[in-house]
């Protein structure tokens, strides 16, 4: 079942743009110049109930618009959007009671307050009731291993608990989709870590409809299984995570240390790109060679230390942005 | 000195597209002229007539003078603005750089306000005149003093307010103080001249801050005479090394307990 | 809709407590923000014996009363400050996008933005208020009606900085006209409506409605008037109502064109 369904949607804005220096300054009050800039340009997709989605490009791209969008915060120039069967431009208050939003580094915790009291703050938001919201809050509490700082100042926790405390409180009201927006940006990798369990166990125990930007590639191996890539307003890619893999599993880097060194150049299937000394990185067309054709080209005698490895995905996604 | 010169001319560069924003506090300042001349209008039963030696001309320039003055310094904003530098620990960063951190803040921040300022002298002078049809009579030698009054006057209150600032070294948060000095200011210094005042309470404002950054200046516009001017400037100059060794002994102090407790 | 607006107080609350739980944190802050408001609005009052020393009268009011037009005019201010503290920043939060956060909350998004924080010094402006009333002379009548104008007056300054900080939707960045219009409010709410003549003293009864919140509360509490208290009512309703209408139309703005995205 679809949860998340965007057809033909369109937006764009009018950025005031300034002439540099002084008299630029004069001008732009008195004659603002415009340019419109198509932030998201006729895009479409669905996500089914349960799935964890990424959704990627680089700045500027439309995420941050397009997840506006499906929150309601902004109405689109054109198309159709369907949240959980309510359109967001009608129905922003109904929506918000079904989703959850985590705006990057946006704190919404009130810091001197207990992570407890924060909980019951923001139950009254969603108009949960006194014994359900306490219910909630120990069940949360429990799963997600806060029991042991429930009643602790925010101020005081550390990052990685304060950080499981908004997620938390995101999720007081049931959301059945959360919007997450660079959840893990400006974060240090222990924390990075433990936010992606979270979102897993969110995922997993309550079967929540994830869809999430990230600028963070491993963010996105480690957690989605399907992933959107959108670039300069348009989607450039819509395919499954092992797919995405698959497509480029045709080339693989040999990083090589030899005794004497090889002349790689000019042979089939092999592209260099770099070489120091006795130091080679290698780039293996597998459709034009294969390993066992190079390996013995290089002849294992000959070899000190080899590395072989498939392309890094933060390349791959890289080469769909620049439209390789 | 050059180098605060350039702080000051980036500022004001980079505050010109507020242009507009100025002109509408600019009606601030207006409407409050307005409402001084409208009460001054309903004191003063005939023009003509002498009130602690002010005629209702005289006061309502002593109010523009002070309202120009008092508002040269935008008080408010800046003594936030230093607050926050040492609040929020700006003020650690600013510390290794080659220039002082007073002389950096009273340049940057006047850099902002000039234009204002300058808007409220044509404005205010402009009212003055359409409405009262009268200026006080004022030779070159005289109006170049008043200006140099008027100068001194807004760096006395400025230095004053980064000492306010400072005091957040301290107590947590100073700007309860800059109220009450503020209202000082506003109250007993920029509506009424230190002659409405009964004996004794004249005689300690003299010594105040008023003296230097409200009466002095507006005095000498209205009611010019040379023995004030040496009285003034005097006071004026002496305030100013007080004021600035005042915040010079606060910030060393409170930049040896940040060193201490590591900002 | 009465549960909606049950819910929505009940949010409002919570809030006005943790805001105040916050700042109860540093006690001598607190109470040092709190006591200086109240001397420094005790200062204007030197301002008035001075000017009470020249003439008995001024603009048809007592010393008395204009130690009532003080009172109302700061637990006014107090109370607006005090509860809606973010209406006075409106502009800010529209051109920064802050709003974002109040429009994914299944909450008024006006309400939730203008409560969202309080400003403690605002208990020392409601505070004096009360004081200033007490030393004019305090009856339960004249208690009753100055807390109900206080309340009303408070709601008229809020309406109208909102309507100041709404221009935001339209011209963006203009927090300098808000902060111009809200301190002409003030400025002229302290003086007796009587030194103003003409075309200015009509303006101010009329389009910048000093009268709603100071000058008829004055005399109403001064000598009683039924039809003048259903007058501030009734407009106090109309121009809240007007403000909400505005809002929302400036607010679908906000959502269909995102003029305040410079930087995507």
């Amino acid at each position: 079942m679809s949860v998340i369904s965007v057809k033909n949607l369109s937006k764009s804005f009018k950025v005031k743009q300034k002439e540099k220096g002084f008299i630029g300054s004069v001008k732009s009050i008195i004659q603002p110049n415009y340019k419109v800039i198509k932030a998201v340009n006729d895009i479409s997709f669905q996500v089914d109930e349960g799935e964890v989605v990424a959704f990627i490009g680089p700045n500027g791209a439309g995420k941050s618009t397009t997840i506006k969008m499906l929150t309601g915060i902004l109405y689109p120039d054109s198309g159709h959007i369907d949240v959980l069967g309510i359109d967001p431009t009608k129905a922003r208050k109904k929506l918000a009671y079904e989703i959850g939003t985590v705006f990057g580094q946006k704190e919404q915790l009130w810091m001197h307050l207990t992570a407890y009291d924060n909980f019951k703050f923001f139950s009254a938001i969603y108009d949960i009731p006194e014994k359900e919201a306490e219910k909630r809050i120990e069940e949360l509490s429990k799963l997600f291993d806060l029991e042991k700082f429930i009643n602790t100042p925010v101020r005081n926790l550390s990052l990685g608990q304060r950080v499981r405390c908004e997620f938390v409180a995101s999720l007081i009201h049931k959301p059945k989709v959360l919007f997450l927006d660079e959840p893990t940006i400006g974060l240090d990798p222990v924390v990075k870590e433990n936010v992606r369990k979270l979102i897993k166990k969110m995922n997993k125990e309550y079967h929540t409809t994830i869809f999430l930007t990230s600028h963070d590639i491993s963010d996105i191996e480690k957690l989605c299984k399907r992933v959107i890539i959108i670039n300069d307003g348009t989607i450039v890619m819509d395919d499954s995570m092992s797919n995405l893999k698959y497509h480029y599993m045709d080339k693989k880097i040999i990083e090589v240390k030899l005794k004497s060194k090889i002349n790689f150049n000019n042979v089939k299937g092999i592209k260099v790109l770099k070489e120091k000394e006795n130091n080679s990185r290698l780039e293996i067309n597998t459709n034009e060679t294969n390993l066992t054709t190079i390996l013995k080209f290089i002849n294992p005698e000959n070899i000190i230390d080899i590395n072989i490895s498939n392309i890094p995905l933060e390349e791959i996604i890289s080469a769909i942005y620049r439209k390789e | 000195m050059k180098k605060y010169l350039h702080i000051y001319k980036s500022e004001l560069m980079s505050n010109l597209q507020y242009m507009l924003n100025i002109v509408f506090r600019l009606v601030n300042f207006l409407l409050l002229i307005f409402i001084f001349m409208n009460l001054w209008d309903y004191i003063y039963d005939n023009p003509n007539e002498l009130i602690n030696g002010y005629s209702k001309n005289q006061m309502i320039w002593y109010v523009i003078i002070t309202e120009i003055i008092w508002g040269a310094t935008d008080g408010r904003r800046y003594c936030r603005k230093i607050s926050e530098d040492v609040k929020g620990g700006n003020i650690a960063y600013m510390m290794n750089k080659p220039y002082s951190y007073i002389g950096y803040s009273i340049a940057s921040h006047l850099g902002e306000t000039t234009i204002k300022t300058l808007i409220s002298v044509i404005v205010g002078f402009a009212m003055g005149l359409f409405f009262l049809k009268d200026f006080p009579v004022l030779t070159l030698p005289a109006i170049v003093i008043v200006i140099i009054s008027s100068i001194l006057a807004v760096l006395i209150n400025s230095l004053l307010v980064t000492f306010i600032g400072l005091i957040s070294f301290i107590i947590e948060d100073s700007n309860p103080i800059f109220w009450l000095y503020s209202k000082m200011i506003l109250v007993l210094g920029v509506l009424f001249p230190i002659e409405y005042f009964p004996g004794i309470f004249a005689q300690i404002m003299k010594y105040s801050p008023i003296y230097v950054t409200c009466y002095g200046p507006a005095k000498l516009f209205v009611d010019f005479s040379y023995s004030t001017t040496v009285e003034i400037l005097l006071s004026q100059i002496i305030y100013l090394c007080i004021a600035w060794l005042m915040c010079h002994a606060l910030y060393m102090k409170g930049v040896r307990k940040l060193n201490v407790t590591g900002g | 809709m009465l549960q909606a607006v049950k819910n929505q107080f009940n949010v409002t609350v919570k809030t006005i407590k943790y805001g105040l739980m916050r700042e109860m944190i540093n006690k001598t802050s607190f109470i040092m923000n709190v006591s200086f408001m109240i001397l420094n609005n005790a200062s204007f009052i030197i301002q008035w014996i001075v000017i009470y020393s020249l003439k008995d009268n001024v603009g048809g009011y007592s010393f008395n009363q204009v130690l009532l037009l003080w009172a109302i005019a700061a637990s006014t201010y107090g109370f607006s400050h005090f509860i809606f503290k973010k209406s006075y920043s409106l502009s800010d939060i529209i051109t920064n996008g802050k709003l974002d956060s109040f429009l994914v909350q299944p909450k008024n998004v006006l309400i939730s933005a203008i409560t969202s924080d309080i400003e403690v010094s605002a208990l020392g402006d409601i505070l004096y208020g009360y004081i200033v009333l007490a030393i004019s002379g305090l009856t339960l009548t004249r208690f009753l009606l100055f807390t109900l104008f206080s309340i009303t007056g408070a709601i008229v300054i809020t309406d109208i900085a909102v309507l100041l900080g709404s221009l935001s939707f339209w011209f963006g960045k203009s927090d300098m006209i808000a902060d111009t219009g809200n301190s002409l409010m003030t400025n002229f709410a302290t003086y007796p409506d009587g030194i103003f003549k003409g075309l200015a003293r009509i303006l101010l009864l009329t389009i910048i409605p000093l009268g709603l919140t100071t000058y008829f509360p004055v005399w109403i509490i001064t000598t009683f008037n039924l039809k003048l208290t259903l007058i501030v009512i009734i407009s106090t309703i109309i121009i809240t109502l007007f403000t909400f209408i505005i809002f929302y139309k400036g607010l679908r703005r906000y959502s269909s064109t995102n003029l305040m995205i410079s930087k995507i």
